[in-house]
């Protein structure tokens, strides 16, 4: 251990020092950093002879691969965060980060049985930060419920889902055809071109989507969430509140009148009830009873009598 | 031998003496009191009897306790672990069934309003769905009303104030019959499926309580089925323990509080309580809410997970966001003087409609024509406030079981409809644990205001359905307003989260209407699952019991009250020392000579004028007409079995061979022993004797003419007795004390007064 920890110190000390040394010269200091990285990095890797517990060269090799897949699914995830594309377009590098992570997970490093790959990297510090990634992907990945609309072994996006994104595409076409002759010389609430043309498809897609809203709940088991996966759920989102709200076209006939007819019959009713009820019905009478009683002053003193 | 015209003149005389005593009575009062009167809170109802809480120690009780050896009381004692058992198992069942049942129909219900008014919102015509949903509530109800009002009258309301006359003591007609829980649990799915503004929670007490009393017996009398078990529990004292232990189990399955189950039947029956018998109790109260949530998890389809203890689940109260700070706990008790405050009213508004109700609506086409309105209005009432709300919040992220978009834009759905187009129960988990800002205050403040008429319009109509959970709805909702309010006010303060408010304001509103402390705390405790809460519920509940209480009592009581039951309170009042036991008295008594005519008897028995049911019994010296010293009691049932077995001193030395009556003859017409009209004694018979002594209980309760009022209550009321003898100094009856006599004095707002007694 003592020999370990002696190797270990001048690598340290390269890597701050310069860092130390130059906190003014921010950029330098930061190259000169990655310098000192990679200088450790080499110590690290020539300086330590084979007998001591090392990284071996094939679970290094598996942790890059991780560092790398993570690297692209964070920087797919955040460039898809809006409009919402995450399950159509990050699905690949998830399913590659799964892989790479069972790679990690099953390896079995061939130098001796006890230090395989796994242990080594996931569960011999504190921080475990490849289980931490790996849980974050997988937990945003469920939240996200994509698994809802790929196809089993998340090798590529289901028949519905693609039926849906097709007419979404089509609709959002549809929009934007309609809106290009008008935009010039109409005020933006008159959007009457717009709602008389693809009502048809929006209604499509606002039914395929219910439809696919009702499936999902009836096959839902019991850990499944009732939602649909996110890509479908932003772009409906997206596209009924263009329609309601930016076109103004689902315009509800609201008919108070005969609400406001129907209503007050009916809150009428228990009014006349209660009068006729009150004036007709006759009133219940109770019989008193006289009880058996030694009859005495005293006790009629104390009690206030009601019936005077 | 008498001729048949002797008896005709004993039945004359019979007449004139009666008639001869009222009239002697009315000229004694020169003051006019009226003979026939509206109803009204101050009447005694002689329609109710007290339950046989003493056990009668007569010479065939010591037989057969000699017969029985130790181990056969060990059976006993196994047995009633074992009808605790099947009494928290069935109770879970009928709560089962009736959330299952209740969540597929209202379901039904829904789903087929909401597409109505899906469709009718494109193409206009909204005021059919409106007639839809009215008209679909009403019918339902109207079901459910038909049955309790033609069928079975005390399945009515929530069943809680009857369960507590029974275990204090009274017998109600009818309260603990197989009909009965049928037509409850009919009743109370048909009236949430039909959209009232109730709840099936407190019902599940009733059932709980009926299911004992079935149970413990090994029979049903309606169905006329004797399955030969369980007989040594045939008379009141053990029913009413596992009357108990059903009510408890009941609660348990409701709220998913098995202790709090237990501490409600202790809050109510407490006078009759042992060690024993709260562990046994709350065994059963255990079983329950097992029963209740594994065969839920099952239905839900994952088994095993056991996550829906009871009928109501407030869901979880564990996060970071739903803790206090002390300094919240002003706030609460805040929360509380307004819970009270909106509880008395509402006890107040209601106590006029059930005056109203029980003076004017007491024809049972009336009272269903009148739930069927209340079904509609309610609808009616939900309908326009939906269609006039403008709330509408995302649907995503969401967990409205049937969001209603009507004017709002795509994608939305209409705020109000989640609190009125839902199952009240659902509605108050909503408003504990949607997020902040799914409410704005306006739908709230309306929210309340309706609700709280609506539920207030509700109660006590002729249909089975409790008031536990519209009173937490309206508490939820003006909590939670609160809460909102209250964030508002100190610009967004991380402590601020409505849900809390929500639930302090439920505890706040629901014990300023029922007013129950020790249990409703432990059942709030256990539905939220979080025992930190404990404290702030307990002052929140504290507060608004004292602060009801300054305005009218709780509405179990005072519907106890309006049903002019003799309930028994933990005390006498106060201010009754002055009062002896020669004033309360009713006298002179009936008495029977221990070897008496049975052509007296059955005169006695048959005298409708006088209902008495227990009878003392006195030294017989056939030639005196002197009231002689006290020997024992003997009570109406035991009289009438009696006379049907023939057990007259003649025909024992008649027939050598007939058997002796044995106490399982008396069990076996437990409870509802024959009228006296329908035992026939011939004309012979009326001539033989009749030996009481064997049959009588010869060491009944007594007590001086010179104890005071006070005295003789608690004598009364700890031990639940039935009659209680009055005797003077040589042993003589002078009186007999009954429920009734103690119940009719009650302090009033003028001081101590007096109830009347009245045929109902």
């Amino acid at each position: 251990l003592l020999q370990q920890l002696s190797l270990l110190l001048p690598a340290l000390a390269l890597a701050l020092g310069p860092a130390a040394a130059g906190g003014s010269r921010r950029l330098p200091a930061l190259e000169a950093l990655g310098e000192a990285e990679e200088l450790a990095e080499e110590l690290w890797g020539a300086g330590l002879p084979g007998d001591l517990p090392e990284l071996e060269p094939e679970c290094r090799q598996l942790l890059a691969d991780f560092a790398e897949g993570s690297a692209a699914l964070t920087g797919c995830l955040g460039r898809s965060a809006r409009p919402v594309r995450l399950c159509q377009a990050c699905y690949r590098h998830y399913r590659h980060l799964l892989a790479q992570y069972g790679n990690i997970a099953h390896a079995v490093g061939n130098s001796s049985e006890s230090h395989n790959c796994a242990k080594s990297i996931l569960t011999s510090d504190r921080l475990q930060i490849v289980v931490t990634l790996s849980e974050f992907f997988n937990e945003t990945w469920e939240a996200a419920n994509c698994p809802n609309c790929l196809k089993n072994n998340s090798e590529g996006l289901s028949n519905s889902t693609v039926e849906f994104l097709d007419l979404f595409n089509k609709s959002l076409t549809c929009f934007e055809h309609n809106l290009q002759g008008q935009t010039i010389h109409l005020s933006p609430n008159n959007y009457t071109e717009v709602c008389k043309n693809c009502n048809e498809t929006y209604k499509m897609l606002n039914d395929l989507y219910n439809n696919l809203q009702r499936m999902n709940r009836q096959g839902g088991e019991s850990g499944h969430s009732a939602h649909l996966c996110i890509d479908v759920e932003d772009a409906m989102n997206i596209t009924r509140k263009l329609w309601s709200r930016t076109f103004n076209c689902s315009v509800p006939c609201s008919d108070t009148v005969p609400v406001i007819a129907v209503s007050s019959f009916i809150l009428f009713l228990p009014i006349v009830f209660y009068l006729s009820s009150f004036l007709h019905s006759k009133q219940k009478k109770r019989i008193l009873i006289l009880p058996k009683r030694i009859q005495s002053n005293a006790s009629l003193v104390n009690i206030q009598e009601k019936y005077s | 031998q008498l001729t048949p015209s002797s008896f005709l003149r004993i039945g004359q005389l019979s007449n004139v003496d009666l008639n001869e005593d009222v009239h002697e009575l009315e000229t004694e009062l020169p003051r006019q009191r009226p003979n026939e009167i509206p109803h009204n809170e101050k009447l005694l109802s002689l329609k109710y009897e007290s339950l046989d809480y003493d056990n009668s120690e007569n010479q065939l009780f010591l037989e057969e306790e000699r017969r029985i050896n130790h181990t056969a009381f060990r059976t006993v004692e196994i047995k009633r672990w074992v009808i605790c058992a099947m009494i928290g198992i069935l109770t879970g069942l009928v709560a089962c069934f009736i959330d299952i049942v209740v969540e597929n129909l209202a379901g039904l219900k829904y789903r087929v309003v909401k597409g109505n008014i899906d469709k009718f919102t494109e193409k206009g015509g909204l005021s059919f769905s409106l007639l839809l949903w009215a008209t679909l509530n009403a019918s339902v109800v109207m079901v459910g009303s038909v049955i309790v009002a033609f069928i079975e009258p005390v399945a009515a309301g929530s069943g809680i104030p009857q369960i507590k006359c029974y275990l204090n003591g009274v017998k109600i007609p009818h309260v603990v019959r197989l009909k009965t829980l049928v037509i409850k649990v009919c009743g109370v799915i048909l009236s949430v499926v039909g959209g009232l503004a109730v709840g099936k929670e407190g019902p599940m007490i009733h059932s709980g309580a009926v299911i004992a009393a079935g149970i413990s017996q090994g029979r049903s009398t309606s169905l006329k089925r004797d399955f030969k078990i369980f007989e040594y529990f045939r008379r009141d004292t053990e029913k009413r323990d596992f009357v108990s232990a059903g009510a408890a189990a009941g609660v348990s399955a409701a709220f998913g509080a098995p202790v709090g189950g237990v501490l409600f039947s202790l809050e109510e029956g407490a006078s009759f309580w042992n060690q024993f018998l709260t562990w046994r109790i709350f065994f059963a109260s255990m079983i329950s809410t097992f029963t209740l949530n594994s065969v839920l998890s099952v239905y839900h389809g994952n088994a095993w997970d056991l996550s829906s203890p009871g009928l109501i689940n407030f869901g979880r109260f564990d996060n970071e966001k739903m803790g206090y700070t002390i300094q919240e706990i002003p706030i609460f008790i805040f929360m509380g003087v307004v819970g009270g405050i909106l509880g008395a009213l509402f006890n107040a508004l209601n106590y006029w409609l059930t005056m109203f109700r029980i003076r004017y609506i007491h024809r049972p086409c009336l009272q269903v024509v009148e739930a069927m309105l209340v079904a509609a209005v309610t609808a009616t009432v939900g309908f326009v406030m939906i269609y006039c709300s403008r709330d509408c919040q995302p649907i995503q992220g969401s967990t409205v079981a049937y969001p209603l978009q009507l004017f709002c834009a795509d994608g939305e759905y209409n705020s109000m409809a989640t609190a009125f187009f839902n199952t009240p129960e659902k509605s108050v988990v909503n408003l504990f644990h949607d997020a902040p800002g799914s409410y704005n205050p306006m739908t709230l403040g309306m929210f309340t205001l309706m609700y709280f008429f609506l539920a207030c319009w509700t109660y006590g109509l002729t249909v089975s359905a409790g008031v536990f959970i519209p009173s937490l709805l309206i508490g939820a909702a003006w909590g939670r307003l609160f809460g909102i309010s209250l964030s508002y006010l100190t610009k967004g303060s991380i402590w601020a989260d409505p849900g809390k408010y929500a639930l302090m304001g439920a505890a706040a509103q629901l014990g300023g209407i029922v007013r129950m402390t020790l249990s409703l705390t432990v059942i709030m405790m256990e539905a939220t699952g979080n025992v930190t809460y404990g404290f702030p519920i307990m002052l929140v509940l504290m507060t608004a019991k004292i602060v009801g209480d300054y305005f009218v009592e709780g509405l179990y009581d005072m519907h106890i009250q309006l049903q002019s039951v003799p309930f028994l309170h933990w005390e006498a009042p106060v201010t009754s020392h002055s009062l002896t036991a020669r004033e309360v008295m009713s006298a002179p008594v009936t008495c029977l000579r221990r070897i008496e005519r049975v052509g007296t008897v059955v005169d006695i028995l048959s005298d409708t004028s006088s209902n008495h049911n227990g009878f003392p019994v006195v030294e017989s010296n056939p030639g005196t007409t002197q009231v002689a010293g006290l020997r024992g009691l003997i009570l109406r049932s035991q009289l009438i079995v009696l006379l049907k077995h023939k057990v007259f001193v003649e025909r024992a030395n008649l027939s050598l061979v007939q058997r002796r009556l044995k106490l399982k003859d008396f069990r076996d017409a437990y409870p509802r022993f024959p009228p006296i009209q329908s035992i026939h004694v011939s004309q012979d018979e009326r001539e033989c004797m009749i030996d009481l002594s064997e049959f009588m209980n010869p060491s009944p309760y007594t007590v001086p003419q010179e104890a005071s009022l006070p005295r003789v209550f608690k004598l009364f009321r700890a031990l639940g007795l039935r009659h209680l003898v009055v005797v003077n100094n040589r042993n003589e009856v002078v009186g007999m004390v009954t429920r009734k006599d103690l119940a009719r004095y009650r302090l009033g707002k003028e001081g101590l007064e007096e109830l009347s007694l009245a045929q109902t």
